[in-house]
């Protein structure tokens, strides 16, 4: 049995990122179980960051799932290999396991661009079952955007995020869903429902100062933590992200 | 004594962690450069991270290598090459930050580079304080070196921040006072 997760306390066991300065920003890290949103518009980090906090997991023995939606897997390979603290073996020990989610789908028979309730449920126990089988601990879905665009109604959205997050949480395994917005989006995922539901958003985007593009991090909701809502600035190095607090100068436009 | 030395033996009188200020002179500035890379940092074996928003990377790497400094435990973080559209040849231990405006950015380049050195302990060089002020405000510029010195603080590195002597004025004095530890005039005897 997985143990159980407490919910009704304010010092919940964390699931520690590995991502230093993330960690710092959430009061030790992502509370244990939560559902989150890695949010932003493309090209802002989301995909690499997720794959840092699989490799972390792992590198700490647990089981951590990839789901990948867009790309196929064997191309984000790539982005993790050059990691200063990326070891092959973690893949060849299970530790770290990629599911591309049209295999998923195709295995299921979901071949519908549109999926009924009834299908969302059967997609909601596969991710489950596959969980609980690996004992997976970590979990990423990259992205979910992509997986609600095939539930198109809100209803359907509602559904599905609301499940699969209690699902995942009773099994004690953390979950980040990838949401791709566009730049000038007013809220932080594309059908409205995901933001509202899930447990955390971290919020990555572009900020312009002066002419320069910096690149951005913020946690803008997270359940059962005291977190910083500071913007911070971040680097994607060979050495993992990098994030520092931005600063205000007392005078900066836009931030 | 030399620039040189005196620079070096007064650095060597500090505890580790300490933050200083630095004051130069134009006409001493290599003897500056060489007192603490060749002389303060190897004696205390410890890697070197040198930022320059004054003039480019590959000027001081050419004078160190004139006077023969070993450069294989020395790290540039350079914010003024591109700017200065100046990047004709890219030595491999230097990291360029697109502008003197993107302090963030510096910031998380030492952070970088101090990952990358870990096991040994760190000096870091900041020349200067006068060519940032030409392209910060105040407000941010204090911000950024109290971020910096108390993380680098953290970390146990030596934090170096060079101040020059013509440009000197009282908003530099000021920023400088609230996060150093110390101020060393750097002279011959
Ligand atoms: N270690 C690294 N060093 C330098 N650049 C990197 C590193 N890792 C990723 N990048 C760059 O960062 C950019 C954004 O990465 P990433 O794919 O994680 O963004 P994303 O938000 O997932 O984008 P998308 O919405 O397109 O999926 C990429 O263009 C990539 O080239
Ligand atoms: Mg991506």
């Amino acid at each position: 049995m997985a143990p159980k997760v407490d919910l009704s306390t304010s010092t919940r066991e964390r699931c520690v990122t590995g991502i230093q300065g993330l960690d710092n920003a959430l009061d030790g890290g992502i509370p244990r179980g939560n559902t989150i949103l890695v949010t932003g518009s493309c090209g802002t980090g989301k995909t690499t960051l997720s794959l840092e906090f699989l490799v972390h997991g792992a590198l700490d023995g647990e089981t951590c799932l990839f789901i990948s939606v867009t790309e196929a897997s064997s191309k984000l390979l790539t982005n993790i290999i050059p990691y200063d603290f990326f070891e092959e073996s973690l893949i060849k020990k299970g530790k770290l396991i990629f599911v591309d989610m049209p295999v998923v789908y195709e295995r299921l028979g979901l071949n519908k661009l549109e999926f009924s309730l009834e299908e969302v449920d059967v997609l909601v126990r596969a991710v489950a079952d596959i969980v609980k089988e690996m004992d997976v601990k970590r979990l990423v879905i990259d992205s979910i955007t992509s997986v609600c665009y095939r539930l198109r109604t809100q209803e359907k959205i509602r559904d599905f995020i609301l499940k699969i997050g209690a699902t995942l949480s009773s099994l004690g395994c953390t979950s980040v869903l990838v949401s791709e917005i566009s730049p000038a989006e007013e809220r932080y995922s594309l059908f409205g429902v995901e933001e509202a539901i899930a447990d955390g958003i971290i919020f990555m985007g572009n900020l312009e100062r002066r002419g320069d593009l910096l690149r951005t991090l913020q946690v803008v909701k997270m359940r059962g933590t005291q977190h910083s809502r500071t913007k911070y600035v971040l680097d994607l190095t060979s050495a993992g992200v990098l994030l520092v607090p931005l600063l205000k100068g007392g005078s900066v436009a836009g931030g | 004594m030399s620039v040189t030395t005196n620079v070096a033996e007064k650095l060597l009188t500090l505890p580790e962690s300490s933050a200083v200020a630095l004051q130069i002179r134009a006409e001493h500035y290599f003897d500056v450069i060489r007192g603490i890379l060749d002389n303060f940092a190897v004696k205390k074996e410890l890697d070197s991270i040198y930022i320059t928003s004054t003039i480019p990377s590959q000027s001081i790497v050419n004078a160190l290598q004139v006077l023969e400094i070993d450069m294989s435990n020395i790290y540039f973080v350079d914010c003024i090459s591109q700017i200065m559209m100046s990047m004709a040849s890219k030595h491999e231990h230097t990291i360029y930050v697109e502008s003197p405006t993107m302090l963030e950015n510096l910031m998380l380049k030492v952070e970088y580079l101090t990952k990358r050195t870990e096991g040994k302990n760190d000096i870091i060089i900041l020349d200067s304080i006068n060519s940032l002020a030409i392209h910060n405000n105040t407000k941010i510029l204090s911000e950024f070196l109290h971020l910096l010195v108390n993380n680098l603080r953290a970390k146990k590195a030596y934090t170096v921040i060079f101040s020059m002597e013509e440009y000197r004025s009282e908003d530099i004095s000021n920023m400088l006072n609230i996060v150093v530890d110390e101020t060393i005039v750097a002279a011959g005897e």
